[in-house]
Formats: structure tokens, C-alpha cells, sequence
């Protein structure tokens, strides 16, 4: 039976105009990947200062230098709609590669904060 | 097997009413544009408040202050009340694509900065700010379906928001293609 499971994986940016890469697996019995959405702590660092590219199963799904701001989604938007829709891409090796860039912006003052990437997940029922 | 994919272009905008002609280079085997997004970023940070700031609708002539009997003073509070709500959202500047085999412009729009009106319409004043990124809603391309043959797109930036705080302002707008590639 498939179920719907979310996963969360968070990258730390300590210093200003850096650049943090990091590959995360996904569980073997994951059989699609339906969404992506990023949030952070520091939630206006984010909007205006990040870029990220994404990679799942070393396909790029959203290329460098797109902007954080367009995979965010406010407490206004219904929790079922959130997720920027991927369309069921079946994940592969399970590899997720997530390569975030900070830039600074006039608006912010640079914090170290965190970043998470957020997938929707469908996978098969282990029981 | 159609596959989609997204190409960015990132524009400089330096000097105040700034026009900027650029091209989009898109790949050989792209064909069709199925979506523009666009974004930006401010770079120089002395201009800050400007940039994020909208400009209020606030009346440009002061009120009567005395002679006015009382139920009068309040009529005119409450209109001055209603253009004070509504704030204008910022315009940054105006951008057009044109493809190489179709004629006029196929996208045009008037690049906004924050919605300064968001917070309008929430009635909880619990204390928690309302922002773009916390109360924003999710973003999506704009569709639009054009021919991709040629692979090229021609595009048109003019500055409104250094025209308008009449000062030098240094931005980046960037703009996302959003195509439909043959595999």
C-alpha cells in the first residue's frame, strides 16, 4: 500500500555569500516524489537572499540561481497546497542534492541561519 | 518525451530610468515556452528602505482644522481613513520578451516589488508581522505557449524605481523561462 510521507532536510549557512552544498538519501521504499518547499528560521534570509539548485537522482530539477522566494509558500497558503508540484518523479538512487547559495541583498542584515528542504514524499507501506 | 525546464536570466540595473535590451538564449532542442517567472534582488544597500517600502496614498492637502461642527470632522476622518488603507505597491520597472518568429511582444508586465497591501484584510493583530515571506502566497509562472524554433528570446527592461525615488539604485531582476525540451 503507498502511503504519503513528508521529509525534512536542513542545511546550516554560517557565513555571509557562501555557498553550502549537501546530499541527502531518501528511504529505499520511496517510490515518488511529488513536491519540494523551503523554509528556514530566519525566514526573510531566505526570501531575499537565497538562490539553490536541486537535484534529485543527479537530474536538475530547478537549475542555479533559482531563487528561494518561488519554492516558499506563506501561512496563508492552505498546508495541502504548499508544495511546489513536481509531478511524481520516480527518485531513483534516492539522492537529493541540494546546492544553496547566499547573496547579500540591501533589505537584510546577514544571521546565520538554517535552511530545510521539505519533500513530499509518497512511499510504499513497509507492514 | 517532453521534459520541462527553466532558464535564467539574470538583469543589472544601475542608473535611474535605466533601458535594458537583452537576449535569452535558449536551447536547441527547446520546443516551446510554456512559462515566465521573474524575481530580483537590491544591491546597494543605501537605498534599502526606499526599495522595500511602498509609497502611502496619503491625501496631499491638509484638512480644515477649526469652524467645522463636529459631525462633519468625523465624516472627513473616515474618507482620509479609507485612502490611508490602501497602499500603492512599488513599481520597479517594465519588462517585455518578444520571440524571433512571431511578431509584437508575446509577454509584458510591470514588475511589482512587495505586496504592500497583504496585511490588509487581517484582523488578528496578534502580534505576528505580516510579511511576503511569512504570509506570501505560493508563486507560479505565468503561462503563456509560444514556438521556440529559433531559440532565441528578445527582451526590453525599463527602470521605474530609480525613476521615481529620482536616485541611482543598483539591482538585479531575473527572469525565469520556463520551456518545454524535446529528450
Amino acid at each position: 500500500m503507498l502511503k504519503a510521507t513528508k521529509k525534512r532536510f536542513d542545511i546550516k549557512i554560517t557565513q555571509a555569500n557562501s555557498t553550502v552544498s549537501d546530499t541527502f538519501e531518501l528511504d529505499k521504499n520511496i517510490v515518488k516524489v511529488h513536491g519540494v518547499l523551503v523554509t528556514s528560521d530566519k525566514d526573510d534570509l531566505l526570501y531575499y537572499r537565497g538562490t539553490q539548485k536541486i537535484e534529485i537522482n543527479k537530474e536538475e530539477f530547478f537549475p542555479e540561481n533559482y531563487e528561494s522566494k518561488l519554492l516558499m509558500s506563506g501561512i496563508n497558503v492552505a498546508p495541502k497546497q504548499r508544495y511546489y508540484d513536481l509531478g511524481g518523479v520516480a527518485p531513483g538512487n534516492g539522492r537529493v542534492q541540494i546546492t544553496y547559495k547566499d547573496l547579500d541583498d540591501g533589505r537584510t542584515v546577514f544571521a546565520a541561519y538554517r535552511v530545510s528542504l521539505y519533500l513530499d514524499c509518497e512511499m510504499e507501506d513497509e507492514l | 518525451m517532453m521534459k520541462e525546464g527553466v532558464i535564467i536570466t539574470k538583469i543589472s540595473i544601475k542608473r535611474q530610468g535605466e533601458r535594458k535590451h537583452f537576449q535569452i538564449k535558449l536551447p536547441k532542442d527547446t520546443k516551446f515556452i510554456i512559462g515566465i517567472e521573474y524575481g530580483g534582488r537590491l544591491i546597494s544597500k543605501s537605498d534599502a528602505i526606499k526599495f522595500a517600502a511602498a509609497p502611502k496614498a496619503a491625501p496631499t492637502e491638509e484638512l480644515p482644522k477649526t469652524e467645522v461642527i463636529e459631525s462633519v470632522t468625523v465624516a472627513v476622518t473616515i474618507e482620509e481613513r479609507s485612502k490611508t488603507f490602501f497602499k500603492r505597491n512599488q513599481l520597479i520597472g517594465e519588462l517585455k520578451l518578444q520571440s524571433s518568429e512571431e511578431s509584437n511582444w508575446f509577454y509584458s508586465t510591470d514588475v511589482f516589488g512587495a505586496d504592500a497591501n497583504l496585511k490588509y484584510g487581517d484582523f488578528s493583530n496578534a502580534g505576528f508581522n505580516v510579511n511576503d515571506y511569512t504570509h506570501g502566497n505560493k508563486r507560479t509562472e505565468e503561462i503563456v505557449k509560444v514556438d521556440a524554433e529559433s531559440t532565441i528570446i528578445q527582451g526590453w527592461y525599463l527602470d521605474a524605481l530609480g525613476k521615481s525615488q529620482k536616485v541611482d539604485i543598483n539591482y538585479e531582476v531575473t527572469i525565469y523561462v520556463w520551456i518545454n525540451v524535446e529528450e
